[in-house]
């Protein structure tokens, strides 16, 4: 036997037939307990209805995209920003331990500067600045420059992944000037460096500037 | 790899226009991430509206409903597009939420489907909305209404008054036939008049 119960229940689903719903609505009519059950179910769904939905949060997406793919390693996303020239910042906190953000110049080299761990810094402390330079095919790449007697032989880069090849120097504040080889005979210089220098032989070096360190980071720029 | 400037083409799919789910399902599978972040943008807050009534209005449902994209995304290849994608994410989501709560009370059932309603449900302190007051006490009374149902009931109730699915569908995604989903939601529906009957309901 089908309850009152149930039959308001399946009513409020719409799911009587037409002539049970004439039948039922007729009750409706002059039952009193019947109909405020009724009532009472209707407002029960139109409220839920107008539940708030929960307002889903500006950082959703890129947090699920996050996880779905972590940010790609420190060696990608420069070969990644290479094929996008413009200007690159970006906070270096990778397990290669990089303490600070370099604003780094267009083109293929970039340069970024680590905060020495050391305590007591002074105008004169090094600052460990990494060199990188992207170049897929060579086999060896090294860096010459004021800092090493522009002796390529003393600087070799190692390889990262994805072509880019990199070395860290520590490097006193002051300019220098250099330029890097490729497979041992060819040199260049970072064409999209701020300054230029012309080395009397015809090429253009590249220059860096490496600032003190100070409470906010040291800065290096090309 | 993909940058900024040159995302694999979805082949088919336009972006920004109106491409329904199934083309962008297809795109995600041959490996388009945005067409994957369009797809979630989308139905993030159906998502977040099951896992934030299953498992109320904390951060763990916001985990939760990312939880489901995420393994949404890595079943992607499994999805045949022979239902909803809609339809399927529910499922999933509705999953991760049952993980949970078993997660949470590991001694409770969550298959009782006895109508003394004896878990109860932590809910968090919200904040009262800027509404007027009676509204705001209603909607309160039946947030903690649902909180308070038996796991069966409240999954029930939640698909189809505050999700609007029907029965066909919700069979789909819970794998339970309509009849006996329908009796969930009668006794969801009946137990929570009974919680909110004490509330002067005259005013609306």
């Amino acid at each position: 036997m089908i309850t009152d119960e149930q039959f308001v229940q399946r009513f409020l689903d719409q799911e009587l037939s037409a002539e049970e719903r004439v039948r039922f609505v007729v009750r409706l009519g002059h039952d009193e307990t019947l109909r405020t059950r009724v009532i009472e179910l209707e407002q029960l769904v139109l409220d839920a209805g107008r539940l708030p939905r929960p307002i889903v949060p500006e950082r959703f997406v890129a947090a699920v995209m996050e996880r779905i793919e972590p940010a790609p390693s420190l060696w990608r996303r420069l070969a990644e920003a290479f094929v996008a020239p413009h200007s690159l910042q970006w906070n270096l906190a990778s397990a290669a331990a990089v303490a600070c953000v370099a604003t780094l110049a267009v083109g293929s080299v970039w340069v970024v500067t680590e905060r020495e761990s050391a305590s007591g810094q002074q105008a004169s402390t090094p600052v460990l600045v990494r060199l990188v330079v992207l170049q897929p095919g060579a086999r060896t790449v090294q860096v010459a420059g004021d800092f090493n007697g522009w002796n390529p032989s003393r600087t070799p880069l190692e390889q990262a992944s994805s072509g880019a090849w990199t070395v860290m120097l520590p490097l006193a504040p002051g300019r220098y000037e250099y330029q890097f080889v490729v497979d041992g005979r060819q040199w260049i210089a970072d064409p999209f460096a701020a300054e230029q220098n012309d080395d009397g032989f015809g090429s253009r070096n590249a220059v860096i500037e490496v600032g003190p360190v100070n409470t906010t980071g040291a800065g290096a720029t090309l | 790899m993909s940058t900024a400037k040159s995302a694999p083409h979805a082949g088919g799919a336009e972006r920004g226009g109106e491409v329904d789910d199934t083309a962008l399902v297809r795109a995600a599978q041959r490996g388009d991430r945005e067409a994957f972040g369009i797809l979630v943008s989308r139905h993030a807050s159906s998502v977040l509206s099951v896992a934030t009534r299953m498992l109320g209005p904390t951060a763990d449902a916001e985990d939760v409903a990312q939880e489901a994209f995420v393994a949404a995304y890595n079943a992607l290849s499994r999805f045949q597009c022979d239902s909803k994608f809609s339809t399927w994410l529910y499922r999933i989501a509705v999953n991760k939420c049952t993980d949970s709560l078993r997660a949470r009370r590991p001694d409770i059932s969550l298959d009782s489907t006895s109508d003394e309603s004896s878990i109860a449900w932590e809910t968090a302190d919200e904040e009262t909305p800027h509404w007027e007051l009676e509204q705001a006490e209603l909607a309160w009374e039946l947030d903690k209404g649902i909180q308070a149902l038996p796991h069966l009931y409240r999954e029930s109730f939640v698909l189809r008054h505050i999700e609007g699915l029907g029965y066909d569908e919700m069979s789909a995604i819970l794998g339970v036939h309509r009849d006996t989903l329908k009796m969930r939601v009668y006794k969801a529906r009946a137990l929570l008049c009974q919680s909110l009957a004490h509330l002067d309901r005259a005013i609306r």
